[in-house]
């Protein structure tokens, strides 16, 4: 993991520390020593129990956290400057639309924001709901929509200043299966006609299988990257989800979250 | 996929939204009515139930005069052989105290919400302010009445002249400003961890934060602290006519006409309904600003 930070590199993180309360009896490691990257146009899983860090990484990649040691690069730049640069989207597993603002108004938002003048950032928004099949809806409001179609909505918002890179943190975590399985298929569609990278964060085994190039394998207290499981799935269909790849990858996912080998994991394995 | 999830949004066929509303508003209508009706029926039962055995108050005529007699007192003259009834005087005061409790309002409402907006902002702010917010709520307001009015009266800036009836005014935005002020500030504290962080991950700026989260989100909040401010300001304002000594008002004609009861006891329950009148009419103008304010949010999202 010691590729040098380049332009071709979506995400580097070196060193990487994130200590809560640090020097009171409450410290808490959140994240231990981290060294990950992603290449451009990558898809990257972060998966293991609660309290493994996966969430706060994602965060101290988006800059809404500072690390407390070491060092995240975006896009070549620092993050912090990647954030003012709007280098990346954000979805969360709320989708966090806005119910005063109709739907198009809602992917509007990043671009108001970046003072784009009215009707480029209308039209560019009619163009994201035409990629997510929303386009039908854009003069409705957030709250007449479903689940699944809320977080299409925000993912269309994510990418509206057309960012290189995507921070999802359990984006279809609050979706029923089946719409869940809709949106992994519709995230991939989306990924390969944008070619974005993606860091995705999950709980599901499966999910993180099916979507990802690459599996990050963490595990909690302290918060730290156990294992990167490669997944080669090839291009995914329906089929994939009954492959037998696909649960050859998925049994080696689950074996790296047990600790497979290491005794001081496997014994925090009951926990998960 | 559209189209499974295109059923929940699809239109439905029941009546209309506006034809709902209509129905609930007259259903709303004949309630009120019927309150009305029954509190008549209470009061002149009252007055019956005086007439046989003796009750533990006053049911006389002077006292508690019957229905038919207030309104007959809505038509009399205000004084013997003027032309103004006392239905027209009473008109008049209680527009005189609309508009100086919608001034008082106005005021109120600004203050509490830069008040709000500067406690939401800077939390030394809040611990600072808001014990001195509440506090001033302490205050007696007839003690306070003399107080404004004898600084008021010293206050001259060049050709501004200094009247009671600003004392009144600032009295009623002292009321209205404490409800607006507390109601805005949960209000613009009332936003998601996560709406916060998208916008933090925009890069948006502290102003751009106030103006297109915290302050829509802030609506559900704001327009019950109006209520509340709309309702105070008008007690402020008769109250503080009274205190203050200002004519013109209905608070000044209620203490007059209260005067009159041997004479004339209808006439000061003329008095009390202007201002029950005053009330319903401040109540209607926030409603109304309510509606709109609100239109574009989810129905079952605020009161």
């Amino acid at each position: 993991m010691s590729t040098s930070p380049s332009t071709t590199t979506a995400v580097h993180a070196s060193g990487v520390w994130k200590i809560f309360n640090e020097g009171q009896s409450n410290e808490v490691t959140a994240l231990q020593d981290i060294d990950l990257t992603v290449g451009q146009g990558e898809f990257i899983s972060l998966i293991g129990p609660s309290g493994c860090g996966k969430s706060t990484l994602l965060r101290v990649i988006a800059d809404l956290t500072q690390p407390t040691r070491g060092d995240v690069m975006v896009a070549g730049v620092p993050a912090a400057q990647a954030r003012e640069q709007q280098n990346y989207g954000m979805a969360f597993q709320q989708a966090a639309l806005f119910d005063w603002r109709t739907v198009r108004r809602n992917v509007e938002l990043p671009l108001e924001l970046q003072g784009w003048p009215k009707d480029r950032r209308a039209a560019r928004a009619m163009e994201l709901l035409e990629m997510v099949q929303l386009a039908d809806f854009a003069t409705h409001r957030p709250w007449e929509l479903s689940g699944g179609m809320q977080q299409r909505v925000a993912i269309a918002r994510s990418l509206a200043v057309d960012p290189p890179l995507l921070l999802m943190d359990e984006p279809f975590g609050a979706l029923d299966e089946m719409t869940r399985e809709r949106m992994q298929n519709e995230l991939l569609r989306i990924r390969q006609e944008t070619g974005k990278s993606i860091i995705f964060v999950t709980h599901s085994i499966p999910e993180a299988v099916y979507l990802s190039d690459r599996v990050v394998v963490m595990s909690p207290r302290p918060g730290r990257i156990t294992d990167i499981v490669p997944i080669d799935l090839g291009e995914r269909n329906e089929d994939t989800r009954e492959a037998e790849a696909f649960f050859e990858s998925v049994t080696a996912v689950r074996e790296a979250l047990r600790g497979h080998g290491g005794g001081a994991v496997r014994a925090r394995a009951g926990e998960v | 996929m559209t189209h499974t999830d295109a059923v929940q949004a699809a239109p439905d066929t029941r009546p209309s939204n506006s034809t709902r509303r209509l129905r609930a508003g007259l259903f709303g209508l004949l309630w009120a009515l019927a309150g009305v009706a029954l509190t008549i029926v209470m009061w002149e039962l009252v007055k019956f139930v005086g007439t046989i055995i003796e009750l533990p108050m006053t049911t006389s005529d002077t006292a508690m005069p019957h229905v038919w007699t207030m309104v007959a007192g809505f038509a009399e003259p205000e004084v013997r052989g003027s032309d103004t009834t006392v239905a027209q005087a009473v008109a008049s005061a209680a527009l005189y105290s609309l508009l100086i409790a919608l001034g008082g309002f106005v005021i109120g409402v600004g203050v509490g919400l830069l008040l709000a907006i500067v406690m939401q902002r800077f939390a030394f702010f809040e611990r600072g302010l808001l014990p001195f917010v509440i506090a001033s709520q302490t205050v007696p307001l007839i003690a306070l009445a003399p107080l404004i009015t004898g600084i008021g009266n010293r206050v001259s800036l060049g050709p501004f002249e200094w009247s009671s009836t600003y004392s009144v005014m600032f009295i009623a935005s002292y009321l209205a400003f404490f409800p607006m002020s507390v109601g805005a500030l949960r209000g613009l504290q009332a936003p998601t961890p996560t709406a916060l962080e998208l916008m933090r991950s925009y890069a948006a700026t502290p102003r751009q934060i106030l103006w297109k989260l915290r302050f829509p989100s802030s609506l559900p909040y704001l327009v019950p602290a109006m209520k509340v401010s709309a309702a105070a300001a008008v007690v402020g304002t008769v109250v503080a006519e009274i205190s203050t000594g200002v004519r013109g008002g209905i608070g000044r004609l209620i203490i007059e006409y209260a005067r009159e009861t041997t004479a004339q006891p209808a006439k000061v329950y003329v008095a009390v309904f202007g201002a029950i009148l005053l009330g319903l009419v401040a109540a209607a103008l926030v409603t109304a600003l309510d509606v709109y304010l609100t239109r574009n949010l989810p129905k079952e999202n605020h009161a």
